[in-house]
């Protein structure tokens, strides 16, 4: 899932990468950076929905003076992070000698700043839910729950240490399964399946092959498992529609799912209620009417259709997504009801449900379009990775171009 | 509207500490830290400002809650999260002198909480849009009466194609059947029968006849379920929820351009409207099942002409009360289940695949040597359907029909 393509590298060493966050906030999980580093805290008034991207303080060691890293694709002289979030938490994992996990959020002992989680020390993968942590060492998986005081994690897993020409899988995949989010946490996958990558919804999940084929099982009421009927399935299933063409990456949101294929195309498929699919939905085309943002340029006959044909509801089998100007896609990810991708060009594109302002527009507005986030492009910064939480966006950008200084 | 928020806040609880907010381990902790600020914004010093935000934001959370999985596998404390979301929203929109547009928001909010939430702090959410209701009824009052002609004053008629009824086939009708008679020669002998003279003393023909604009009156601005689509079995069928007034407009006159036939089918309005509860009585012949009176299911079928119901069974008795308009219905016993061909999928396993009126009698070639009996009910008539019984009902005209279900 890592597919950091070369296009967007820095031009120079030295360039900043940052993480920049927007959506929801009403747990202070998005502190930006400016006002963690100050001296005042952002105190009980956080803004509860942040709708312009803002760059956010990753962990209080940002704060020490910098080192250069020697681990990490994108070698900018500042640490390599990735960010996981839940809804009322962001967890940021710092790799190198010292790899560790931030919290922010619920539960953090202030609301000055994201705090250093000690059982974390060595880790190299996290995951996190409502109640759990996930951390993935070199040689074990441990499950902690949060609003615990354990000394002992609620699950633990030992494993022989990934060789060092593999290299260890992304959760929530682990050695022989994946790992959940609530008891009883380990779930055993066929070795015949290759996995490379996996995508778990609330109760589905996506699969990727290493031939590149797409796997799905689970809850199918939505049309999210993409074998074109609503009902589930509990073993994984292999999605015809998609045989044949390879595929490059997966993700899942609550009721829909998407993966994109080797060549950048996006396909969609599952519940559109707020336009998470990119495809007409009914309920923005009457919230557009209600606000008068309809516009006179197409007059309705019957209420059925817009411009682009008649909405969608329900997409039970996997559809192309039209994504502007051509853009490959090179990453994508879910937020529970919208979407976001990432573009060779380093251009992000957001949509489906965005009253929090997820979809980073600057408005908290749903769109049942991709549409392309002007801010990263307006401040001269190159989109290399994003991260939905369930109703928030992260996003990782590096300056375009050098700066003159 | 001025007192409307003194009404409502007397009916909450008069301090913070009398608030409760009590949930199992299921609610997680940081969704009670929500709900516990949304307490605070309510009572606090701080002004209500940030109580609609946080309130749409259990909303939005409990929401996503009550859609994961199947409906009945939703645990009931999600629908209790979301009940109190909607008290607090309710809260929000009326704490500072709402107006009409913030009074109808407030009541639909009451109604959705009602429709998808459970009962929470004695059913306040009744309470609210009891009083709601009746402040938005008082400042209506004034400006009605002219507004409506004497041609809206009745249910608009339109009339589709009237099937003719063979005598052979009809269902027996009785007139004013003692009930040791129903219960020996129907229901126990589980025959379809139509039954006169045993709802017409009803307020809903008399002193509270219904109407559009009574119904308008009395329920226009509650939110109800409506199928949209001609039959529940039609790919492009749905369900909306919309306001009574809006439903009438749109689906029974016609006023706005509508996308197909809406039927307000299967719902429990007389729980949600009491006073629409009192213009009906349950029909004494209920009381010969086993359950207890708190078991009979009452549901509201309120559509214009052409709606229909495909061939279908139901497992409890239903006695079928017909008010308003006329209904064409068949019925098969379930002795020929088998001819009849259910559909195979398990969320339509009791309706058959056939249309009814028009069979493919390739497809389903034993349908059409199934004995049945038909008849058209009409306003003051009410139908025995034994449980289990197929039944395939079509409206005739604008309709407005009563089930009572019980065992």
């Amino acid at each position: 899932m890592r597919m950091l393509r070369g296009k967007c590298r820095p031009m120079v060493p030295g360039s900043q990468m940052g993480w920049f966050g927007f959506g929801f906030n009403a747990f202070g999980q998005i502190p930006e950076a400016a006002k963690c580093e100050g001296k005042e805290g952002t105190g009980q008034n956080a803004e509860v929905k942040v709708i312009v991207p803002v760059k956010i303080a990753c962990c209080d060691l940002d704060r020490q003076p910098k080192r250069e890293s020697e681990h990490g694709a994108v070698n900018t002289g500042s640490r390599l992070v990735q960010i996981r979030a839940s809804w009322s938490r962001r967890a940021t994992l710092h790799l190198g000698d010292d790899g560790h996990v931030c919290l922010s959020g619920f539960g953090t002992p202030d609301r000055t700043g994201p705090h250093s989680v000690s059982q974390s020390r060595g880790c190299r993968d996290v995951q996190v839910s409502e109640r759990h942590l996930t951390l993935s060492f070199a040689d074990r998986v441990e499950c902690w729950a949060l609003e615990e005081v354990a000394g002992e994690p609620v699950w633990k897993m030992d494993h022989s240490p990934a060789n060092e020409a593999g290299l260890p899988s992304a959760l929530p995949l682990v050695p022989g399964g994946y790992v959940g989010t609530a008891p009883p946490f380990f779930h055993p996958l066929s070795p015949q399946l290759h996995v490379t990558s996996l995508a778990l919804g609330q109760q589905h999940a996506v699969l990727l092959s290493a031939s590149g084929g797409v796997f799905t099982w689970g809850s199918g009421s939505h049309g999210q498992l993409g074998h074109g009927e609503l009902v589930g399935e509990t073993e994984p299933r292999v999605l015809e529609a998609l045989w044949g063409m390879a595929m490059a990456g997966v993700a899942a949101g609550n009721w829909h799912s998407v993966c994109i294929s080797a060549g950048g195309d996006v396909y969609t498929w599952g519940w559109n209620e707020s336009g998470q699919l990119g495809m007409p939905a009914r309920a923005l085309n009457e919230a557009r009417r209600l606000t008068g943002q309809d516009g006179a340029t197409h007059l309705q006959s019957d209420g059925e259709e817009d411009g682009r044909g008649v909405f969608i509801s329900i997409q039970a089998f996997p559809a192309l997504v039209d994504i502007p100007e051509d853009s490959e896609v090179t990453k994508v990810s879910c937020g529970s009801r919208h979407t976001a991708a990432v573009t060779k060009t380093g251009d992000l594109f957001t949509w489906g449900w965005g009253d929090y302002g997820q979809l980073g527009h600057g408005t908290p507005r749903s769109s049942d379009q991709p549409l392309r986030v002007d801010y990263f492009s307006n401040q001269g910064l190159c989109v290399l990775d994003v991260v939905c939480g369930p109703w928030n966006t992260f996003v990782c950008a590096v300056e375009r171009e050098p700066s003159l200084s | 509207m001025a007192g409307v928020w003194k009404e409502i806040r007397a009916a909450l609880p008069p301090t913070e500490a009398d608030f409760p907010l009590h949930f199992s381990e299921k609610v997680e902790r940081s969704v009670v830290k929500v709900l516990e600020q949304a307490r605070l914004q309510l009572y606090g010093s701080e002004g209500t400002s940030l109580l609609q935000h946080t309130a749409q934001t259990i909303l939005d959370f409990s929401w996503e809650k009550l859609n994961i999985g199947t409906w009945r596998d939703v645990d009931k404390e999600w629908r209790r999260v979301y009940a109190y979301g909607c008290l607090f929203k309710v809260a929000a929109l009326c704490c500072a002198e709402p107006g009409e547009a913030e009074v109808c928001e407030a009541i639909r909010t009451c109604d959705m909480g009602l429709l998808m939430g459970a009962a929470i702090m004695e059913d306040v959410l009744q309470t609210m849009v009891g009083i709601l209701q009746g402040r938005l009824r008082r400042g209506c009052s004034e400006q009605a009466g002219a507004a409506e002609g004497p041609g809206a004053k009745r249910l608009k008629e339109s009339c589709v194609s009237v099937p003719a009824i063979s005598p052979a086939k009809e269902v027996p009708r009785t007139k004013c059947l003692p009930l040791d008679r129903f219960r020996m020669d129907y229901l126990n002998q589980e025959k379809p029968v139509i039954l006169e003279g045993a709802i017409d003393h009803w307020p809903a023909f008399n002193d509270h006849k219904w109407s559009i604009e009574y119904l308008r009156r009395v329920a226009g601005c509650r939110t109800v379920p409506v199928e949209v689509g001609s039959r529940y079995t039609d790919e492009d069928w749905s369900q909306r929820l919309i306001t009574v007034s809006a439903f009438i407009d749109r689906y029974i006159l016609g006023k706005e351009e509508g996308d197909g036939v809406g039927y307000l089918a299967q719902h429990q309005l007389f729980d949600q409207v009491p006073e629409l509860k009192a213009d009906i009585h349950i029909p004494d012949y209920c009381c010969l099942g086993e359950g207890d009176e708190d078991d009979i299911t009452i549901n509201a079928w309120f559509g214009p002409a052409g709606t229909i119901s495909p061939l279908h069974h139901d497992p409890q008795h239903n006695l079928l009360a017909q008010v308003v308009g006329s209904k064409y219905i068949r019925l098969y016993s379930p002795e020929d289940s088998r001819k009849l061909y259910a559909h195979q999928s398990q969320l339509l396993h009791n309706t058959s695949q056939v249309d009814v009126e028009s069979p493919d009698n390739e497809r389903y070639p034993l349908f059409g040597e199934v004995p049945y009996q038909e008849c058209l009910l009409q306003p003051g008539d009410m139908l025995f359907i034994p449980a289990r019984h197929w039944h395939y009902v079509r409206s005739l005209q604008l309709s407005f029909s009563v089930s009572f279900w019980w065992c």
